[in-house]
């Protein structure tokens, strides 16, 4: 151990000597290995932030990964029931019920019939349906108004620990307080915009409920729905809107059951809705990092492929300016060997100039694209939301360090073998 | 005084020409501890040859070849660079002085070559105790452009001296400077037999030669011994 530390020190102290003394050469090395370096960190990067752009986008709609979604759960009042009380008041499981409503002028006719994302037009509204079973418009021949359509999701506790909704202004639901009679309402952003964009009267209108609801509209985030959505507290809600009258069929009740991974709720509920006859349903966990995984890959592998012929490249510079240095130092290798270095110390001289270029130039790449990336969300950012918030993965700085020494090695390679093969007598003969 | 290189029969022999051709014809050859020896010899007698075959840079083709009793003729390269950091120091007719280190750093060059290692201040002590040997210590921060001939050689022997060296090999130290400054090198050569190095001094130069404790005459690969006196 003391003689490969030894060694190692000899290497490093010579090899650091080596680079202050050529530093032109070390310039041109690092030049020709600078952009192979960069373009593997420019890729990793990308491929990072864009993994974590598009994992975080669909966390809002699908789930935090590891999330068990519960499919199959019956619309029925009583089922609602023994949903809204095996989950009520656990952290470990959230119910969302989902309903339409409309808010705004009554009598009027939705400025986005169906719900639709305000600047779409889905072409419909609603349709009611009576016990024989015919459907009817009930909004038709109504004149257009002040109101719009949005989907409502009722929430038994808060989703975010599964569905991490992003705040982007006001508050989120506060599960720890009393409820109100007036709900309290968190839009998504497509829901402000219609808020915004319109002077809409605070009245709302949910098929089944037991008067028109004066809600309060408390904060905005975004849950990755196109279309307008609010959320609401369950029980603030079921003042206006029994589980019995969610049954309802004109509702349009879809209910949906979040939770932890290892929780034994979903063995008691899945026992629980059995039991009312419900049939077909399951727990599917969400790995939406899977699922996304290969096509992350295969576009990676590409970009990776290139940036490694460009790292290619570099490191052939490398190999070249190293070869002509290892020409112009025979008789100083000849002359080490003389004293006493041994060939395999002399390859490390040469390996460790190249792998310190190296580590050098990958520093430099590496610092280049963090100050890129701080510009291009500051100067773009404000136009590119998906620019907000983005960090330099860590995983792109190590690709950077790994690129550069392996960039040093091939580069160095070639050199570090010649320089150990000097023979002694070229010092005797000079 | 023990024996401390004994050479036997060595012989050497350049092959990849037309013809080969003997350059050490059965070699024979013994120093001892504090014993300085001039090898002389016409030009392409095989001086140099002799020369590396002693520091190990080469192996003879036959003969044996002990030192300190211990037969090194077949030591493998990596045992070979082990003994010549521990038992050799070489003086060259070029200095070979790095010209982006100072002397110091030159001198220290010797310490730092992967057989073990030296704490920098043991280092720097030891760079200063060889470069006052030769008497420029106060040159320890110049860099060899800023020097003269004879300083430069006498850096390049204290960096053969710095490991404190059994046996010390010159191969022409003195060819590439002046009678008076040659006179000098070959001072600080001998005063190195002092301490217990062997010397062995390949020259051309009769003069230095005659300050050697033996001469040894190399003519046609055949070693031969003269009086010291020549």
């Amino acid at each position: 151990m003391k003689r490969l530390s030894g060694r190692l020190r000899s290497a490093s102290i010579i090899g650091l000597q080596g680079i202050r003394a050529r530093k032109l050469r070390t310039f041109l090395s690092m030049v020709s290995l600078f952009l192979g370096v960069l373009a593997v960190v420019v890729v990793q990067a990308g491929a990072g932030i864009a993994e974590r752009l598009q994992l975080s986008d669909l966390e809002l709609s699908s789930g935090i990964d590891g999330t068990k979604v519960l499919y199959g759960v019956p619309s029925g009042a009583a089922a609602g029931q023994a949903v809204v009380d095996t989950v009520k008041g656990r952290t470990d499981a959230v119910a969302m019920f989902g309903f339409s409503a409309i808010i705004g002028e009554p009598g009027v006719r939705p400025i986005n019939e169906g719900g639709s994302p305000f600047d779409q037009d889905w072409g419909g509204g609603m349709q009611v349906c009576d016990n024989s079973g015919n459907c009817y418009d009930p909004n038709a021949g109504a004149p257009e108004g002040q109101a719009i359509e949005l989907r409502v999701s009722a929430l038994t506790g808060d989703v975010r620990e599964f569905r991490p909704y992003r705040p982007k202004s006001g508050t989120w639901l506060d599960f720890g307080s009393q409820p109100m009679m007036a709900p309290r309402l968190v839009l998504n952003e497509e829901a402000a915009k219609g808020f915004e964009r319109y002077q809409v009267p605070a009245e709302m209108r949910i098929a089944g409920a037991t008067a028109n609801l004066t809600p309060q509209i408390v904060g905005v985030v975004k849950d990755g729905d196109q279309s307008p959505h609010a959320y609401v507290r369950l029980d603030e809600l079921s003042t206006w809107l029994p589980m019995a009258r969610m049954s309802d069929p004109n509702s349009a009740v879809d209910t949906q059951v979040l939770l932890a991974g290892s929780t034994p709720v979903e063995q008691v509920l899945i026992t629980k809705l059995k039991a009312l006859g419900a049939e077909g349903i399951a727990a599917e966990t969400i790995n939406s990092r899977k699922d996304m995984k290969d096509e992350l890959n295969l576009l990676r592998l590409i970009f990776l492929a290139m940036a490694s012929l460009v790292l290619i490249i570099g490191a052939a510079g490398v190999l070249n300016v190293g070869l002509a240095t290892v020409g112009e130092r025979v008789e100083e290798f000849a002359l080490r060997r003389a004293v006493g270095t041994p060939r395999a110390v002399l390859a490390g001289i040469v390996l460790a100039e190249t792998l310190l270029t190296g580590l050098l130039t990958a520093g430099l790449a590496i610092g280049l694209s963090v100050a890129g990336l701080k510009v291009l969300t500051v100067v773009v950012g404000p136009s590119q939301p998906f620019l907000q918030g983005v960090e330099f993965p860590w995983s792109a700085g190590v690709s950077g360090i790994v690129a550069g020494l392996v960039a040093g090695v091939l580069g160095g390679f070639i050199p570090a073998i010649r320089a150990a093969g000097i023979p002694i007598a070229t010092v005797m003969r000079a | 005084m023990t024996e401390l290189i004994a050479m036997s029969g060595i012989t050497k022999v350049l092959k990849g020409q037309k013809e080969p051709r003997t350059i050490l014809d059965g070699v024979d050859l013994t120093v001892r501890a504090g014993e300085s020896v001039a090898i002389v010899g016409r030009s392409g007698s095989g001086k140099s040859t002799l020369l590396s075959v002693l520091g190990l840079f080469d192996r003879a083709d036959s003969g044996t070849y002990a030192l300190d009793g211990r037969d090194i003729s077949r030591l493998p390269e990596r045992h070979a660079a082990k003994l010549r950091s521990s038992h050799f120091g070489f003086v060259f007719q070029r200095f070979f002085l790095l010209k982006h280190l100072t002397a110091a750093q030159n001198v220290a060059m010797a310490l730092i070559n992967g057989q073990g290692w030296l704490p920098r201040r043991d280092r720097r002590a030891r760079v200063m105790t060889a470069l006052e040997q030769v008497g420029i210590a106060h040159l320890a921060k110049n860099r060899p452009t800023r020097m003269s001939g004879g300083e430069q050689q006498r850096v390049a022997i204290a960096r053969a001296l710095v490991r404190e060296p059994r046996i010390l090999l010159a191969d022409e130290p003195t060819g590439a400077l002046d009678t008076e400054t040659g006179a000098l090198v070959i001072d600080a050569l001998l005063e190195a037999t002092t301490r217990g190095c062997a010397l062995i001094l390949v020259t051309h130069d009769r003069d230095h030669a005659a300050r050697m404790g033996r001469i040894l005459d190399l003519n046609t690969g055949v070693l031969t011994e003269r009086m010291a006196t020549v």
